[in-house]
């Protein structure tokens, strides 16, 4: 199928990327080169999924100690007090 | 007498243990070998010497005050960049996860500590392990020992380069959909893909989670064995790590393969081939049954759809896993954003390259409204399909062989502007990805550049240890050196 850069935008504001109009068409291309090679598969016959194959530990279910906050903070861009730090979800400009 | 970086890893750690030598002189050695070679082929992204010879340090004193150390004692190794050792950068190959600090250790790699191995560095990788040729690193290109001017394979090049060349006798790395076996094939060494949940994956950054496994690169077929006994087993932290019994590997390794039988896939047509492959081949075919095995024809109608699959199931599941990348929580934050929102887009597209975005685009397609059905849909269709056809195969078959790769290494920058090119060497590696299987790359020759070739041999789920028979048998029969040459640019008085 072929894929617009209209779709490229679409598509890439739910994967939450950004593109410049050179990017978004040359994606468009790269993107549609794959898409039609992946319609192969509608030539193919299909099976029903059989879920579950290994066996896997069963646990009870009792709290343990996780990862200390200030390990796991200690990679945030930001923090204050214990906290993730965000920009507010209506700042400036529009998205 | 060789040198000790020239030792294998059972070697390594028999003489360490028998204190023949010391974990310290083996690390001298490797740290030395690193040192002449690391700047041809750029393996590396970082290596601990210090902190390496400390811990070597630590098992030589362990060993004089009477300890047992492990069966890996003084192994040094290299880890791909997307496992987790406690207290050190990792970041994937990726500029998303610039600065980010492991704030715990893999179960793999505890495993590996535990075991007296010594980590030596953290390998080069294709960001996020997406790509075949490791030139989707955001920090540098890895180069093929064998010739310069090639690939060392993807994602995980840098793991399978070191090796090559002689830096560490073991590393480790991640097959999602050949990772470790395309490489190890470009490479001229052993690459290992357990079984799917034979290997915890509790400290490894997700791809795709439904074929994610973590598997060891090594010079030969025992070592990989032995490391990968190290490694396999049930793990509170990862719920998706199967409780089956780890085999003993070892035990039944070198009992020969008189009466197995050999799968062929009907559907592996020689003439699609590269002329040296197809040439390696049938050469390979010889040699199992010169070994001893039986061949039979198999059927896999399915193959050609392989890629396909992939790319829909491993894009999908990867548009999902690298969601938590949004600038919040770790990794890169936009400096120009002013609302969350504009946060999330433009940490993401400042920090992910090329190929991620257009896999995480392709899967955010595959799995949008009124595409999911024709696309996500689809494809576990034609997986479950293809899951019948091989467990039939096995219904004949104890093993079964392919090429791995259909080409030898290729040129640097060859495939970059074409990521289906790139995408297609992945034809015979992705359906035992897919499907979960244990398979293991052997080296089986070099065509007419001097480049190596690999034969790759898949099992039943959880019967390693046929693999790892079978491919012992296969590495007897080949009689395959790894004695990279360092072409093009490197002259041998400088590797010596």
């Amino acid at each position: 199928m072929a894929l617009t850069t209209e779709d490229v935008r679409k598509i890439a504001t739910l994967a939450r990327l950004r593109f410049t109009p050179e990017e978004e068409a040359r994606f468009a291309g790269q993107l549609a080169k794959i898409v039609d090679y992946i319609d192969q598969l509608q030539t193919y016959e299909v099976a029903e999924a059989n879920p579950g194959s290994h066996g896997v530990l069963e646990m009870e279910d009792v709290p343990h100690d996780c990862l200390p906050r200030e390990r796991f903070l200690a990679n945030a861009p930001a923090s204050l007090d214990g906290f993730l730090l965000v920009l507010e979800v209506k700042g400036g400009g529009d998205a | 007498m060789p040198e000790l970086w020239e030792l294998s890893v059972e070697e390594i750690a028999t003489r360490v243990r028998g204190r023949e030598v010391s974990a310290s002189e083996v690390l001298e050695s490797c740290l030395d070998r690193t040192a002449k070679v690391e700047p041809l082929v750029a393996a590396y992204l970082e290596v601990f010497e210090d902190e390496a010879r400390d811990r070597a340090a630590e098992i030589d004193r362990r060993l004089v005050a009477g300890e047992d150390v492990g069966p890996l004692a003084g192994v040094p190794l290299a880890l791909k960049d997307n496992l987790s050792l406690d207290g050190h950068a990792l970041t994937c190959g990726s500029r998303i996860l610039a600065g980010y600090v492991a704030p715990y250790t893999a179960t793999a790699v505890e495993r590996l500590l535990a075991a007296g191995a010594v980590p030596l560095g953290r390998a080069n990788m294709d960001e996020f392990a997406m790509g075949s040729s490791c030139e989707n690193s955001a920090y540098q290109l890895t180069r093929n020992p064998w010739d310069l001017g090639t690939v060392p394979g993807g994602s995980s090049g840098g793991p399978a380069a070191a090796v090559a060349a002689g830096s560490v006798p073991l590393s480790f790395g991640s097959d999602t959909g050949g990772s470790i076996r395309q490489p190890a094939a470009m490479c001229g060494v052993v690459g290992v893909k357990p079984t799917y949940g034979r290997v915890s994956r509790y400290g490894l950054v997700a791809f795709a989670s439904s074929t994610d496994q973590i598997g060891p690169i090594a010079r030969n077929v025992r070592d990989s064995a032995l490391a990968l006994q190290v490694i396999a087993g049930a793990d509170p932290n990862d719920a998706t790590c199967a409780t089956e019994p780890v085999g003993d590997y070892l035990g039944t390794i070198d009992e020969g393969i008189a009466g197995l039988k050999v799968g062929i896939l009907r559907e592996i047509d020689p003439a699609a081939l590269s002329g040296a492959t197809a040439r390696n081949w049938r050469q390979s075919l010889d040699r199992l049954t010169a070994a001893g095995a039986e061949l039979v024809e198999v059927s896999l109608p399915s193959l050609d759809a392989a890629v396909a699959i992939y790319y829909v199931i491993a894009t999908s599941e990867a548009s999902a896993n690298l969601a938590r990348f949004d600038g919040v929580r770790y990794g890169h934050r936009s400096e120009t954003a002013d609302n969350l929102l504009d946060l999330y887009f433009e940490s993401r597209s400042e920090g992910f390259g090329a190929e991620v975005k257009r896999r995480i685009m392709l899967g955010t397609f595959a799995l949008s409204s009124g595409y999911y059905e024709a696309y996500y849909g689809r494809a576990r269709g034609v997986l479950e399909r293809m899951r019948r056809e091989l467990a039939t195969a096995f219904e004949t078959a104890d093993v079964v062989a392919t090429p791995t790769t259909p080409t030898a290494a290729f040129r640097l920058g060859e495939k970059v502007d074409d990521p289906l090119a790139m995408y297609l060497s992945d034809v015979f590696t992705t359906p035992a990805s897919l499907v979960g299987l244990p398979t293991v790359a052997v080296p089986s020759g070099l065509d007419d550049d001097g480049l190596p070739l690999s034969l790759q041999i898949m099992g039943r789920p959880f019967d390693e240890a046929t693999v790892f028979r079978a491919s012992r048998a296969f590495e007897r029969e080949a009689g395959f050196a790894v004695a990279p040459a360092f072409r093009s640019t490197f002259r041998e008085s400088e590797a010596d």
